[in-house]
């Protein structure tokens, strides 16, 4: 060890600091000094927030200073009674002054008296939490049931046409309701197109709900095609016919996106043979997928800028047949789409053969929580980058579940069926709670009743008296209503609760945040 | 005969790299040579600049071999400095390891090392950090981390020691505020540049008169030197110089300096139409600075952050009238008659930036005497010597009552765990304490490190015991006493 005592011999010269007379001050606080605290010149905590602070008496009682008097260089200010020689200055914190206090002198009338301590802290309040938890919940219960209708099919227990019959209907339904919704809240596209703030609105309407429209009607369409046979010669030819429209329409219709070139022709070799090329169709279809949910994220999570001042000047002629063209336009897509995955079924059916089951399941578990934990709850007022993610990853989680099935049949209505969970149905939960409180807590209650309900049966035996074990499901929908109540409630009380944790800390160390009035006008010309 | 005593300065950031901190650590070196002390500075080898070199005074630097990853900061590897580190302070017998810079791995690395070993430990904070960003909460988790177990830190303004305390939750008895320091010599306004001497300034006249007085239409020139980032407030730069120029039309920029903003202040200069009236330098050496202040009359200094503004006070100690920002640390460096301050806004700066203008122009300043006036404010003389008190303090030299009060050395709240100079103890299991109440897994972490380093410690002392280091011989002393003649004349 080297020697610290070695510097422990030598005495201290009185001479040695006779050059600044102040530094020899030895006490930062008279001795006689005590407050309440076991150690008056220590700061504590609470003085950081606390305005009184302990009395301070005057530092002329005790100090033995002659530091002022003797002060070598007094600088010459207007102000001179600042620089008044007392015997003992009001320590400053100043860095110009030569200080009658030692350098670790702390002041605790002046130390850390600009801190702010969480100073834009909104406390939460207990049911306005709970209330906006119903969104988390509602998402949860659509991934639920979209698993419970997996496994239903996959365990044979639920004809797949019939469920995707009435989840087709359904979105169809919705699409009606939202369709009228849209042409009650958004008169000036028949009313007063001129006025520019009102027309940029409906634009932005417009825009966000034109891909559900789309494949509403897709899925409209598929009610009504289900008779079809699943040829799939025909329908590959089909869907290889009609893709480059498909994505002609679709940039047709979003005019910001490019299109998608290779689909056509990668379906076209794949339609034919080959295992390796067995991928491709599936990335085209995915991609062509994923393109339009990411579209619906895109333009749902508002960026009205761009498409505003595209539709703008348009508007008048939504004005008078907007309305009528868009339907028949999303009607047409719709259908397809439909055609697109109904060709893309077989390919899809046997895409990841050669992959075990349990290596799907982990995936499509991981896939589904990135679905829900990136998902965007805020309703589309706040951009939010990581939305399109959400939806991408349940679509590749629905596209890898669809492939453990075994019939082109099954395949089919589970993919549409999660275009129709995934893509079309966040839109229409977040426009009904834009609309009416009330909807949407109907919605979250079927919702809730809905996932209970199903998880109760999937796990109740199959065939304990009949086929249809309501009795499972009657006890599943009751445990979820509990289990989401205490879930929100719980979960509401303890993010209150972690609020006393918050400790945010603002002082002068921060960088100001400069105020500039003509921003770079050079920047927007 | 005060003690003397072998520091090592320890830093990422050394010459030949220019900057602030450098320029401190060699500063500060040298007067501590002057006043006896032997000094030496451990950095990392730049280009072309390895192995051990002597600079003026005898100040010895060893640059060690080190990966660089960041701006000149070194990769942080928790131990891997240990070995080489532990010879060079064998080999120099070294007492005292101060560190300076916050981001600066070596420094760390060597406050801890040197805790290992057994010897005083002393940090300098530069800069301000805030507490929100992720890289800030790093930065602050390490700094604690080192400083749980050092025996002082020293700040260069009260707001970086606010800062600090808070950022490694220092007791505020245990940091000094000492600041930085300008050498006059090298910063006089053009009216001295002819009467001056080595001899310490004994024939200048006390209150030279002005020059000339400011006429109303003469021009008056405003200087800006600094690096053209966000955080140094070219923006607000930007902003502001058209509409300075076009209220006040017998006035010019001189701007020097690089960076990426300086593309914003290019184009605003072509907006504006101002060839003429801003004059772009480009980035300067450090020895220019003086030649570039000289030529204004007002220093503007629109920074948004800043721990303690050396260049203001170099501007003041060239006879500039200086308007800055009141952020960070700059309202206390500068008294009120020197300076005008605004907040970092745009309109206030353009007001505060009309009124230095005016009060020039209507002879209200003496900005002849600010020469003089600084320098009797800041001189690394009297940092050399406050820096000498923290060493004295640490070591014991003069009492614990005197170095932190009376009532706080009395108090029984000091325990060994927070311990003071004498008090502070090296046992393990003290320090261990110390760490120990860095956070739940921090804390338990950071005593896994002291541990380790502890046995490397232990490994080394028998791979290479220290009876076989050479001891190094001496650059010859200064004797404590010459140094009055030199410097107080």
């Amino acid at each position: 060890m080297a020697p610290p005592s070695g510097l422990h011999q030598s005495a201290i010269a009185s001479d040695f600091e006779t050059p600044f007379p102040a530094l020899v001050r030895s006490s930062t606080v008279p001795a006689s000094l005590k407050s309440h605290r076991a150690d008056p010149s220590h700061l504590a905590p609470e003085d950081a927030y606390t305005p009184i602070s302990p009395p301070r008496q005057p530092f002329d009682a005790g100090g033995n200073g002659s530091g002022t008097d003797s002060h070598p260089r007094r600088i010459r200010r207007k102000d001179t009674s600042r620089s008044t020689s007392r015997r003992r200055k009001r320590f400053q914190k100043l860095l110009w002054v030569k200080q009658s206090y030692p350098d670790n002198y702390t002041d605790q009338t002046t130390f850390l008296e600009n801190l702010q301590l969480n100073p834009r802290v909104q406390p939460y309040d207990f049911w306005p939490l709970v209330a906006d938890s119903t969104v988390i919940l509602q998402h949860v219960c659509s991934v639920v049931i979209f698993i419970v209708c997996f496994v239903g099919i996959y365990q044979e227990r639920v004809n797949p046409i019939s469920m995707v019959g009435w989840g087709s209907f359904a979105t169809f339904i919705g699409w009606l309701v939202w369709d009228y919704w849209v042409t009650q809240e958004d008169p000036s596209g028949d009313g007063d197109g001129g006025d520019k703030s009102r027309s940029v609105r409906g634009g932005r309407i417009y825009r966000e709900y034109r891909p559900p429209r789309r494949q509403d009607s897709s899925s409209g369409g598929n009610s009504q095609a289900l008779g079809l046979p699943n040829n799939i010669s025909t329908a590959s030819i089909s869907s290889a016919s009609n893709l480059p429209s498909a994505a002609s329409s679709v940039t047709n219709l979003v005019q910001d996106q490019p299109p998608p070139p290779p689909p056509c022709s990668n379906s076209n070799t794949a339609s034919n043979k080959n295992s390796t090329t067995l991928l491709m169709p599936g990335h085209s279809y995915s991609r062509s997928v994923s393109s339009i949910h990411s579209v619906t994220s895109q333009t749902s999570a508002n960026s009205p800028t761009s498409t505003t001042r595209l539709l703008g000047p348009d508007d008048e002629e939504y004005a008078t047949n907007g309305r009528a063209y868009l339907r028949v336009s999303t009607i047409k897509s719709a259908i397809l789409i439909y055609f697109t995955l109904l060709g893309l079924s077989p390919i899809l059916k046997s895409l990841t053969r050669s992959t075990s089951s349990d290596s799907i399941w982990a995936m499509s578990f991981w896939l589904l929580a990135i679905n829900i934990f990136f998902f965007d709850y805020s309703g589309g007022n706040r951009k939010m980058p990581v939305a399109s993610l959400s939806t991408n990853a349940a679509l590749m989680a629905s596209t890898v579940l669809a492939s453990r099935l075994p019939s082109t049949g099954q395949v089919f209505s589970l993919t549409l069926f999660s275009i129709e969970v995934f893509g079309l149905f966040p839109v229409f939960r977040q426009y009904a709670r834009r609309r009416s409180w009330r909807y949407h807590v109907t919605l979250t209650l079927l919702l809730v009743l809905g996932a209970g309900g199903g998880v109760g049966m999937i796990l109740g035996d199959v065939d304990e008296n009949g086929w249809w074990p309501w009795k499972k499901g009657l006890i599943g929908a009751v445990v979820a209503c509990v289990i989401s109540a205490f879930a929100m409630g719980g979960c509401s009380w303890w993010l209150i609760g972690l609020q006393k944790y918050k400790n945010e800390i603002y002082g002068p160390w921060d960088p100001a945040r400069p105020v500039i009035i003509n921003r770079r006008h050079w920047d927007d010309d | 005969m005060p003690p003397t005593y072998n520091i090592a300065m320890v830093s990422d950031f050394f010459y030949p790299q220019p900057g602030g901190v450098e320029s401190h650590i060699y500063q500060l070196s040298t007067k501590l040579i002057d006043r006896g002390h032997k000094v030496i500075v451990i950095t990392h080898a730049y280009e072309g600049r390895t192995g051990v070199r002597y600079l003026t005074n005898g100040l010895k630097v060893y640059h060690v071999p080190f990966l660089v990853i960041f701006r000149s900061a070194t990769l942080p590897t928790v131990f891997s400095f240990f070995p080489i580190f532990r010879n060079i302070v064998l080999r120099e017998r070294i007492n005292i390891v101060h560190g300076h810079a916050s981001l600066s791995n070596f420094c760390h690395e060597a406050i801890l090392h040197a805790r290992t070993m057994g010897l005083r430990t002393v940090f300098t904070d530069h800069s301000l950090f805030g507490f929100a960003d992720a890289a800030s909460i790093l930065t602050n988790k390490l700094l604690k981390f080192t400083l749980s177990d050092v025996d002082h830190v020293v700040c260069v303004s009260h707001t970086c020691k606010e800062n600090t305390v808070l950022r490694a939750s220092l007791d505020p008895l245990m940091v000094s505020v000492i600041p930085n320091a300008v050498v006059a010599e090298n910063f006089k306004p053009l009216s001295h540049s002819t009467g001056t001497s080595s001899s310490g300034g004994n024939n200048y006249i006390p209150n030279p008169p002005p020059p000339r007085p400011l006429g109303p239409h003469d021009i008056i020139t405003i200087v800006v030197i600094s690096r053209l980032f966000y955080n140094k407030g070219t923006d607000l730069l930007t902003a502001a110089i058209p509409r300075i120029l076009e209220n006040h039309p017998n006035t010019r920029f001189i701007i020097a300096g690089s960076g990426p903003k300086a593309i914003d202040l290019e184009q605003m200069i072509e907006q504006n139409v101002l060839q003429d009236r801003v004059e772009m330098l480009g980035s300067i050496r450090h020895e220019e600075v003086r030649d570039v202040m000289v030529r204004g009359q007002i220093y503007l200094h629109p920074s948004l952050t800043e721990a303690f503004g050396t260049v203001i006070v170099e501007a003041a100690s060239c006879g500039l009238y200086v308007v800055c920002t009141q952020v960070g640390g700059i309202p206390e460096v500068l008294p009120s008659h020197m300076t005008v301050f605004a907040k970092p806004e745009e309109d206030d700066l353009v007001a505060a930036t009309g009124k230095a203008i005016a009060a020039l122009r209507a002879n209200k300043v003496r900005t002849e005497l600010f020469h003089e006036q600084v320098k009797s404010m800041y001189s690394w003389e009297n940092v050399a010597i406050r820096t000498e008190r923290v060493y004295n303090g640490i070591s014991g030299a003069i009492s614990e009552a005197e170095f932190y009060g009376y009532d706080a050395a009395n108090a029984p709240s000091w325990s060994a765990t927070r311990g003071r100079s004498g008090v502070q103890s090296f046992a393990l299991i003290d320090r261990l304490k110390r760490y120990y109440g860095c956070g739940i897994w921090a804390g338990k972490l950071f005593c896994l490190c002291v541990i380790v380093d502890y046995l490397i410690f232990l490994f080394l002392e028998l791979w290479w015991p220290r009876e076989q280091i050479d001891i190094c011989p001496d650059w010859p002393r200064k004797k404590p006493g010459e140094r009055k003649d030199s410097t107080f004349g």
